[in-house]
């Protein structure tokens, strides 16, 4: 009779424990207690991560010797093509996503508008992109998983700029660029991509990928400052300098309450480490190409990364600066003599004359 | 800074010279080579008085912001400027008179004319600042040298002051910063060197913009301020930088780097100085001035 009552017991217990945790989850669910509400940099390997750069010994070569092995090397490298041809009878449609570009950040100057305001742009070079490997979106599975659900699910883009001489990389590094004949690359980076715009390994993309007036995002390092203070890092106000003020001119005051909130809450403006994280400049427009040297001036002084930095550029996300116009979809390919400088037709060149206003404007 | 690189570059020269007097004497044979040696010598004196001439073609001696590439392309772009519109030779203290495109005035042009007090930046950011009393009100415009707007800047004094700045102007007595608005330009003979004005002048009693007691100024007659600030700037002043070689170093673009700068857009800029010449030599026929 006993065992009975107390399975009974044990049943109704059960019953309002669980209800009880129902409560719980409920009410944890409208607290936001997060540890940190910014993503701290962690340390994501890629999934074709391998040792990169091997232990350099000195290998006693003589001159002779040091030519022949770069002549090899040009040799190997000097005629890269890609296997396959690249299909270009796609039809563009706006939800069709493109691979982006690697560049450097090479600096900041002003370009004058035809009404006569001055604009600052940001140089972005944009390096020797060459295509080494795309993995189907079968394949392609990411370390970093945030959505459970992929509804279009993309293909990866390994995208490599900068050669490099392949004795200073370790052979497994040098692996990963054997099947495209590409020559190892010092600079890797991933783009999804849909997988109609498949691009064959070897194909080299060039800063037309994006036309002028388009917009893109940038995508780089921000400069590491270190661990720095309120004022800094937050843009605070600090605290005067005099009138009875002391030791306490450039720290961040008050940083809560007592009673109930009597904790440092999440989120809170303190001192830290500043920068060295990868930011992303959005909808930035793209005002003139030099094809001679694959410059793209970008709109914008602001760009995440010190001057001489890597840089990722890609098509802009945001809804009102998505490409509407038809633009190259796979990628542009060279095929005509190309002018040096394509300019925007609000820009106005250094080698028109002077601005002039009539009555009219 | 830059006078200082250049008294070193003077020195050199001299002991040159020196070494020549002494070769010439024992060996006289080589006179072609020592020819092609002084013509090349020449050439490069020319480019180092490129440095004074086109300053804004040095790109910023900061490390951390030069790329070879940008600076070329720079470049590219400021010579392209420069066919459209004659950018002169000037310095601090020339006086100039700019012609700008305004949408908000009523002839959609504005001129002013004034003392340039100040030059600054390097590439396309170049720019200085023209200063003048008009209606007994200072008045002082920012220029960029390569602004589109700009539709004309002419020299109408070349000169140089005692100053590198001349910031000092605006706590002077305003007959220093007085100009006259419809002044004429004045023609210096063809490869005459610039005028050094030696002009001193009086600057107003404190309070004072900046403390010019401090700045080493050359141009100033005696400042009058008590003893107590003359202290103060004895405490603050660092004579001992003008010895720091790497200082120097930082903050210079180094001879060679700047021989190659110029080499690259040397022919470009003597066609344009070439056809600036002629074009003045043509408007001094056309328009005689009108006397009486």
């Amino acid at each position: 009779m006993s065992h009975v009552l107390c399975n009974v017991f044990h049943k109704r217990a059960i019953t309002l424990l669980e209800e009880k945790f129902r409560a719980l989850i409920i009410t944890n669910n409208e607290i936001i207690r997060d540890k940190y509400t910014v993503a701290r940099p962690k340390l994501r390997n890629p999934t074709w991560f391998t040792k990169k750069h091997r232990s350099l010994e000195p290998n006693f070569l003589t001159h002779e010797n040091r030519e022949f092995l770069s002549e090899i090397i040009q040799d190997r490298y000097n005629h890269i093509r890609p296997e396959s041809v690249i299909n270009t009878n796609i039809e563009w449609n706006p939800k069709l996503k493109r691979s982006g570009l690697i560049g450097r950040k090479i600096g900041v100057y002003p370009l004058w508008l035809k009404n006569g305001r001055k604009i600052a742009t940001t140089l972005i070079q944009v390096l020797d992109n060459h295509v080494i490997k795309y993995i189907p979106p079968e394949e392609h599975n990411p370390p970093r998983k945030r959505v459970k659900q992929i509804i279009n699910k993309k293909g990866c883009l390994l995208i490599g700029a900068e050669a490099a001489d392949p004795s200073l990389f370790t052979k497994e590094y040098c692996g990963l660029f054997k099947n495209s004949g590409v020559i190892p690359k010092k600079i890797l980076g991933r783009f999804l991509i849909s997988p109609e715009g498949i691009l064959p390994p070897g194909t080299l993309l060039n800063a037309m990928h994006f036309p002028v007036g388009h917009y893109v995002d940038v995508r780089g390092r921000t400069i590491d400052r270190g661990f720095q203070g309120v004022m800094k890092r937050h843009g605070f106000k600090g605290m005067p300098a005099s009138h009875g003020v002391t030791k306490t001119h450039r720290r961040g005051g008050n940083i809560g309450g007592g009673g109930e909130k009597g904790r440092v809450w999440p989120g809170t403006k303190m001192p830290g480490h500043m920068g060295n994280r990868f930011r992303i400049a959005k909808g930035l427009k793209i005002w003139r190409i030099n094809t001679k040297y694959n410059v793209l001036w970008v709109s914008g002084q602001a760009i995440p990364g010190d001057c001489n930095s890597v840089v990722y550029i890609y098509d802009s996300c945001l809804p009102t600066r998505k490409p509407k116009e038809p633009i190259p979809f796979p990628t542009y390919l060279l095929e005509d003599e190309l002018p040096e400088d394509i300019y925007d037709k609000e820009l106005h060149c250094f080698d028109e004359p002077s601005i002039i206003f009539d009555g009219s404007t | 800074m830059y006078q200082t690189t250049r008294c070193v570059f003077k020195s050199k020269l001299n002991l040159k010279n020196v070494f020549r007097v002494c070769s010439t004497a024992a060996e006289t044979a080589t006179t072609t080579k020592e020819q092609e040696r002084i013509t090349s010598e020449g050439i490069r004196k020319k480019f180092t008085e490129y440095r004074y001439i086109y300053p804004e073609f040095l790109p910023s001696p900061e490390i951390k912001f030069r790329n070879a590439i940008r600076e070329k392309l720079e470049r590219k772009d400021m010579v392209a400027r420069r066919t459209q519109i004659a950018i002169p030779e000037f310095y601090v203290g020339s006086i100039l008179s700019v012609l700008t495109s305004d949408l908000h005035s009523p002839g959609k042009t504005e001129k002013f004319v004034g003392i340039c007090i100040k030059r600054e930046g390097c590439g396309l950011r170049a720019k200085f600042i023209l200063r003048n009393v008009i209606d007994h009100e200072g008045v002082e415009v920012l220029y960029e040298m390569y602004d589109p707007t700009i539709q004309k800047i002419e020299v109408l004094r070349l000169e140089k002051r005692l100053d590198d700045e001349l910031l000092y102007l605006r706590d002077a007595l305003p007959e220093y910063s007085t100009f006259d608005v419809n002044m004429e330009a004045e023609l210096l003979t063809e490869g005459a060197p610039v005028p050094i004005n030696p002009i001193k002048i009086k600057l107003k009693p404190r309070p004072w913009l900046e403390r010019w007691e401090r700045k080493n100024l050359q141009g100033v007659e005696e400042i009058n301020v008590p003893q107590h600030l003359w202290d103060r700037a004895a405490k603050s002043a660092k004579p001992w930088e003008k010895y720091d070689l790497m200082k120097t170093y930082m903050n210079t673009i180094p001879e060679e780097e700047q021989i190659e700068i110029f080499d690259e857009v040397k022919t470009q800029l003597q066609k344009l100085e070439i056809t600036r010449k002629k074009m003045k030599r043509k408007r001094t026929f056309v328009k005689p001035t009108k006397l009486a």
